[in-house]
């Protein structure tokens, strides 16, 4: 279990340093910040920033399952679901 | 009242964008035509430089004239779809003659570019089994069209091919029919996509390859047949669609290929089906507008010579500009403000293009987007230039005084 949390952080700390930079009201990020809601990111700045993660973690996040998530959370969530079932196929 | 909700903040945004400089910006109204390059605004001439009015054809004698004896002769609208009442002997014929230019052995007319695409895509491509690939800038009716397939769409970097072959290669030996979806020239930037390493890329994988040719259709190729003509891969594209609201003059689209089996789209695709044909005028005036195209390449020299002209001034008045000289030339702006204040003081100065903020651009830019017609005289490039010059002006006078 703490292997799956250290991984759930790591993801989760390198989706807020690429959230940074267009946190311009200095929002304090956690699970539940909506990404659209409360940073104010267009819909396609979220795209790029999953861009970014794909590349990092070798992974492809379709565009189906992005248009669902809201909170950095649920993408916590997504890509460790994409990793799980694509490092098994 | 929760149903309206979601539309405050980008209401209000959209609010304070006109209030910052008098005008809308997405809301300009041509008051009266005066010709492919000039129209009246709110009592003013106004020099129009962000048309898609590429090869300057929608006030050609023979466009104007085909339209006219269409309209007498088939009346003005055909009342319904292709998939009933709505194909006309003109239909037929256009498809044809699409087909006959590019060297394709199949084509279908659709009613918009837009329709196109999205009947194209969503027909071809059916969850779970089937994956689709698009290149980041794709245009909005590509991800519509994605999105009214259900199926899987994956995102690679833009004009990047190694990203599209990292992604391919990633997936799972359970899909079945994989398609990859791009650009010519990108409307946003006027970059051009390299065609044929995209090509050998998806082929590679046993990816099928939709090309949308929309802006540069007529403009790029020795030929006009697009950036793929330009890039020797023509006959290789899967699916080439286009439009006929930019260089064909007209509105309307088409979806060309080698493949016999895209005539299953005729019966299977909504976006074709679940409409009304284009107008016998549209029809008409396109099928004119190809026929210059097919036998003319003075449009687009001319075309061409303006492109170079305006980029040349732009580069040297310092601007920064999003890609090399091509009809569509895109000025970087440092902000969304400077964005909307540059876009009010060319029209101040008798000069229409387009602004394009997020999400509408990629990379969050802001830009001042131009496009070139072969029918802009010296006259109106001189109006155009002149305009940016002075806008260079302030520009710099502003941050002089920051």
């Amino acid at each position: 279990m703490s292997g799956i949390q250290e991984d759930d952080d790591l993801v989760f700390h390198k989706i807020c340093s690429l959230l940074e930079p267009l946190n311009d009201k200095g929002v304090k990020l956690s699970r539940d910040t909506d990404m659209i809601a409360d940073l104010e990111i267009d819909s396609v700045s979220v795209l790029d920033i999953v861009m970014d993660i794909e590349d990092n973690y070798d992974i492809s996040i379709p565009v189906n399952t992005i248009s669902e998530i809201r909170t950095i959370g649920e993408l916590v969530d997504a890509i460790h679901a994409i990793k799980k079932e694509q490092s098994a196929s | 009242m929760s149903l309206f909700d979601k539309f405050k903040s980008t209401a209000e945004q959209y609010d304070a964008l006109v209030a910052a400089g008098g005008r809308d910006p997405f809301g300009v109204s041509m008051d009266e035509m005066l010709g492919p390059t000039r129209a009246m605004v709110k009592g003013r001439e106004i020099v129009l430089a962000g048309t898609n009015n590429y090869l300057g054809l929608t006030y050609h004698d023979d466009a104007v004239a085909a339209a006219k004896e269409a309209v007498e002769k088939s009346g003005t609208g055909t009342t319904g779809s292709r998939f009933a009442n709505g194909t006309y002997d003109g239909h037929r014929r256009l498809e044809r003659e699409l087909a006959d230019f590019l060297g394709f052995k199949h084509c279908m007319v659709f009613s918009t570019g837009y329709q196109s695409n999205l009947g194209a895509i969503s027909a071809l491509v059916q969850p779970p089994d089937d994956v689709i690939l698009i290149d980041a800038d794709c245009h909005a009716c590509i991800y519509d069209g994605c999105q009214l397939s259900g199926a899987q769409t994956v995102r690679f970097r833009h004009n990047d091919p190694e990203s599209l072959d990292k992604r391919l290669a990633r997936l799972s030996p359970e899909v079945k029919g994989k398609l990859v979806c791009i650009e010519g020239m990108y409307s946003m930037f006027g970059d051009v996509a390299p065609v044929r390493e995209f090509v050998e890329v998806a082929h590679r994988h046993g990816a099928y390859l939709l090309l949308d040719e929309a802006h540069s259709f007529g403009v790029y190729g020795d030929g006009g047949r697009g950036a793929c003509e330009a890039d020797g891969v023509l006959q290789e594209v899967d699916f080439y669609t286009g439009t006929f609201s930019k260089s064909l003059a007209s509105i309307g689209g088409f979806v060309a290929s080698n493949h016999s089996e895209l005539e299953y789209l005729r019966f299977s695709s909504r976006p074709y089906m679940f409409t009304a044909s284009p107008s016998p005028a549209n029809i008409a005036a396109a099928s004119a507008a190809l026929g210059k195209i097919a036998t003319d390449d003075t449009m687009r020299k001319t075309l061409w010579a303006n492109a170079k002209r305006v980029h040349e001034a732009f580069t040297q008045l310092g601007f920064e500009l999003c890609a090399e000289a091509g009809p569509v030339i895109a000025v970087l702006m440092k902000s969304r403000e400077q964005a909307v204040m540059a876009w009010n003081f060319l029209m101040e100065n008798g000069v229409y293009v387009n602004l394009a903020i997020p999400p509408g651009t990629p990379n969050a830019t802001s830009i001042l987007r131009l496009s070139v017609s072969a029918a802009h005289d010296n006259e109106d490039l001189d109006a155009v230039i002149g305009a940016y010059t002075a806008l260079s002006e302030t520009l710099s006078a502003m941050e002089a005084s920051a």
